[in-house]
């Protein structure tokens, strides 16, 4: 079973949640992951699954982030190393390597041409592992800008739930280029 | 190629691709109608049956469009239908100029359906235009006194919605010599009734706002668009001064009687040519096919136009000939075989479900009278059925996707038709081949490469009739279509007996084009002359006509063939001709291919361009100028080392340069250890695409295997030189060559070479 629950993750009940998302007022679940040692998360909306490392295929002549193509249920995923992406020290797979598989929906994904119409593409986004889903409300999201002045447009800004770091990703910049 | 996982299966977009396949279908029937009552018609006949044909195509599409709510279709059917039928009823004759428009028709109904599906802007100015010509020959014909209002450029949808007090104020305000603006106008739902006041206040002082009627395409469900038709003695841009807004477009409404003067009337194809080329032949042409007869009815009735609307360009660049259906059509008797196949397959699971069962029922103690070597024998009986049947299948299932191309070649002799006519060039097509199958994906994507590829041959291949004439030649130009099957390949040829491609006009072209430097030029072979133009950019004709000559074109055709795997050659000679031709594979979706090992990655080559795969004899490799040769069997085969071209040690298996941090990534574990067992025996596998070989040098051949192609997802898509991926039994990923492709940039000049290696950078 290669896919992990996502809605497994989160430690509270849906009741308990609920009371406390009424509570603070609107919240946005984040996936929380290590890449380097360090914490970073992205929205759950835009992770379709997560996955065991599959087989993953080396493409000659790919850009440089691209680790290779991998088959998942046969259909053909690209597969980014997040840690090249973000230009952070690279180490070997083990076994809590996991893939998240990014679906930036319809819109995100740029079309090839007219005989490709707006089919979103799923990327795979190879992460150290995979830590639990923080639901932040927006008085715990700081701004890009607190880490300084120019930040780059995929760094959406600075989650602090309960006294943790995590560097809150905006998929679509980091993924554009 | 599917719509991809977005669309739907509920019943209502089942019933929208429904409407495409049939209304595309009744479009093409239209076009074929239309081709023989031209043809009927220049040879004095008419027939009525025909008319009638086409009268109850444009009847049905009215009905489609109006029960999936395609309003300009709509529209457009309606006004067709009237002409149609007074042309029925022998109201007006069949001149050349209602021919004219009703080839416009079948183009714009093409594009209509291509923006209905959300594949292009909505032709609205064509439209109108259309309709506006439509109308005006009902009104020349029947001799009605116009009222001032058609001499604006109106909508008539909006002129038919005028109530009598309007269309009287209207007529009121255009006789005291005022202006008419088109106000387009979005506002919110929630605040309409304000906002549309605080307009009319606005534009009071300016004129009298004659009527507002929503256009019906507003961008969301929360607001409404609305066209208010606004008489003023202001100008355009003191009127857009006053109420221009967020929201707001105003245009002025042209008088359409400027364009009556001939001086600034559209270059509309001369009328005094009525004897066109007969469009479609199936034989050469004959030499006592005189070009001139002409109906006695068209040189009565054939004035020139007298209303197009200036941005109205038949044939112009966009025009796409690409089908927006993406049903196939299937004989029910290829259906019935698969349905066989579909049965002898379950003949096959009934015996090995006997087979299971009798061996659970004993699982412990081998059977006396049925040991395991009649097990054995038995399943691979039961194997070798299956693996005949699923054989039959896939085959039949490709056959399934084949389709004449005459599909294409009937819209190519519209064009044709439509081409020479506006270039005044007579031009006869003669087609060969049209029953020759192809996979129905590469259909489409081949009509629009066809089409420029035809229009290039009219515009610069083919000569005027007064050249043909002095050099001897027939005045009619040929342009012969010819394709047929050659292997697992396809070729096309586009052969016309025009004036021929200078090699010297080309290099001078390119070179003052800066596409080659002039030390460049000197050293290209005569293919590689040739082949400059299909560069972007690539033109010789100083002035761009609506044809061709904009630089455009002929690097669509190459990019749109290489996609499909195919290459384009071009031989020509002056004063003869010029033959472009296309070698394409058979079909996109199963292929055989030969599996190699590149320094410890395994990759796919299609083997419909292998020839054949020998031993490397490094001896018999020579090297010049970083390219290199061997002999084999006497002739010269320029080589190229994958794992250098895809950047791989090329000592044994190895990392690729970019090192690779996964474990999955790098070599297989166990390609590896048969490295290391055995010494490496490079092998050379000869690829040929069309007239071109390539020998690709591979550490070692896996084998052969029929396989699945898939395309690399968009995030790859500019990786040159891989045609796909598949999945492999093991779950791994196996890459699949896109030889064409790497034949082109190994064996193009360093130029595209360079310019290669930037767009990848």
């Amino acid at each position: 079973m290669p896919a992990t629950n996502r809605r497994g993750m989160t430690g509270t009940g849906p009741g308990t949640a609920m009371r406390r998302a009424a509570d603070l007022g609107r919240r946005t679940e984040y996936l929380a992951f290590s890449l380097a040692g360090e914490a970073y998360a992205v929205q759950i909306a835009h992770i379709a699954e997560i996955l065991k490392p599959l087989p993953i295929t080396w493409v000659p002549r790919a850009p440089r982030n691209v680790v290779g193509v991998m088959s998942v249920r046969g259909r053909l995923v690209t597969v980014i190393d997040l840690r090249r992406r973000l230009s952070l020290r690279e180490s070997p797979m083990d076994r809590r390597t996991r893939i998240l598989l990014a679906d930036l929906g319809a819109e995100g994904a740029s079309s090839g041409g007219p005989h490709q119409p707006h089919q979103s593409e799923q990327i795979g986004l190879l992460v150290d592992e995979v830590m639990q889903v923080y639901r932040l409300a927006e008085n715990e999201i700081e701004p890009p800008t607190v880490l300084g002045g120019d930040q780059p447009a995929h760094i959406r800004g600075i989650g602090r739930p309960e006294g943790a770091l995590l560097i809150l990703l905006d998929l679509r910049p980091l993924l554009a280029s | 190629m599917t719509d991809g996982g977005g669309r739907g299966d509920s019943p209502a977009d089942k019933a929208r691709e429904d409407f495409f396949s049939e209304a595309q279908e009744l479009v093409d029937g239209m076009s074929r109608d239309l081709v023989l009552l031209d043809e009927r018609s220049r040879q004095g006949k008419s027939d009525p049956e025909l008319v009638n044909d086409v009268f109850r195509a444009v009847h049905t599409l009215k009905g489609l469009a109006g029960l999936f709510g395609a309003a300009r279709m709509s529209a457009v059917s309606h006004e067709l239908e009237d002409v149609l039928d007074d042309l029925r009823l022998g109201k007006i004759d069949l001149t050349t100029r209602v021919l004219d428009l009703l080839f416009q028709s079948v183009d714009l109904y093409g594009r209509l359906l291509a923006a209905e599906r959300g594949h292009g802007p909505e032709p609205a100015p064509e439209v109108e235009a259309l309709l506006m010509a439509l109308g005006s020959m009902m009104g020349q014909q029947g001799g009605q006194g116009a009222s001032p209002a058609t001499q604006y450029d109106l909508d008539p949808s909006i002129l038919g919605v005028l109530t009598e007090y309007e269309e009287h104020r209207l007529r009121t305000n255009i006789q005291s010599g005022l202006f008419l603006f088109r106000i387009r106008v979005q506002f919110a739902l929630a605040t309409i009734d304000s906002a549309l006041e605080e307009l009319k206040t606005k534009a009071r002082p300016h004129g009298e706002i004659i009527t507002y009627l929503p256009t019906g395409s507003a961008g969301d469900a929360e607001s409404i668009e609305l066209d208010i038709l606004l008489a003023s003695a202001a100008t355009l841009d003191v009127l857009r001064q006053a109420i221009e807004g967020p929201n707001v477009a105003i245009e002025e409404i042209r008088r359409r009687t400027a364009l009556l003067d001939p001086g600034n009337a559209p270059s509309l194809p001369a009328p005094a040519h009525h004897s066109l080329p007969p469009p479609m032949s199936l034989s050469p042409p004959t030499a006592g096919e005189s070009p001139a007869t002409v109906h006695p009815s068209a040189l009565a009735s054939d004035r020139p136009a007298p209303v197009t609307s200036p941005s109205y360009a038949p044939g112009g660049l966009d025009l796409s000939l690409r089908s927006v259906s993406q049903t196939v059509r299937v004989d029910i008797r290829k259906l019935d075989h698969l349905m066989n196949i579909v049965g002898e397959l379950a003949i096959v699971r009934g015996a090995i479900l006997r087979l299971t069962d009798r061996v659970r029922a004993n699982p412990d103690r081998v059977d006396r009278a049925f040991g395991m070597r009649d097990l054995g024998l038995e399943l691979h009986r039961l194997h070798r059925t299956f693996d005949r049947h699923l054989t039959q299948m896939q085959n039949g299932i490709l056959e399934v996707r084949m389709v004449p191309l005459g599909q294409v070649f009937e819209k190519l002799a519209r064009v044709v038709r439509q081409i020479s006519r506006e270039h005044d060039k007579h031009v006869n097509l003669v087609i060969t081949g049209a029953e020759t199958e192809i996979d129905k994906l590469i259909v489409e994507e081949l009509s629009d490469p066809l089409m420029h590829m035809i229009r290039n041959a009219i515009d610069h291949g083919i000569e005027t009739r007064e050249v043909r004439m002095a050099v001897g030649k027939p005045p009619v130009g040929t342009i012969a279509l010819n394709a047929f099957q050659k292997g697992n390949h396809v070729v096309l040829a586009v052969e016309d007996d025009g004036a021929g491609m200078r090699p010297e006009l080309i290099l001078s072209t390119a070179v003052r084009r800066g596409l080659v430097s002039a030390e460049e030029a000197k050293e290209l072979s005569l293919r590689e002359v040739y082949n400059l133009v299909f560069l972007p950019g690539f033109t010789t004709k100083e002035l761009a006509t609506d044809l061709s000559g904009r630089g455009v074109g002929m690097d669509v055709v190459k990019t749109n063939i290489a996609k499909l795997g195919g290459i384009v050659d071009i031989t020509s000679e002056v004063g003869i001709g010029t033959k472009m031709t296309i070698t394409l594979p058979i079909t996109l979706a199963i292929i055989s291919v030969l599996g190699v090992e590149v320094a410890g990655h395994s990759f796919a080559v299609p083997l419909a361009s292998v020839e054949e795969a020998i031993a490397l004899d490094e001896s018999l490799v020579r090297s010049f100028e970083g390219r290199e040769a061997m002999t084999q069997r006497g002739a010269t085969l320029p080589i190229c080392r994958l794992a250098r071209l895809f950047g791989l040690s090329e000592q044994g298996p190895g990392e690729p340069d970019q090192a690779s941090p996964s474990m999955h990534a790098g070599p297989s574990p166990i390609a590896e250890a048969r490295a290391r067992r055995r010494p490496q025996k490079p092998c050379v596998v000869i690829a040929s695409v069309g007239e071109r070989r390539l020998g690709f040098v591979v550490d070692r051949l896996i084998g052969q295997e029929d396989i699945v192609i898939k395309a690399l997802g968009p995030s790859l898509k500019g990786v040159r030189g891989l045609a796909g991926a598949t999945e492999l039994g093991d779950q791994r990923v196996g890459l699949v060559l896109d030889v064409a492709a790497l034949m082109e940039e190994v064996l193009a000049s360093d130029k595209e070479r360079l310019l290669a290696h930037e767009g990848r950078a």
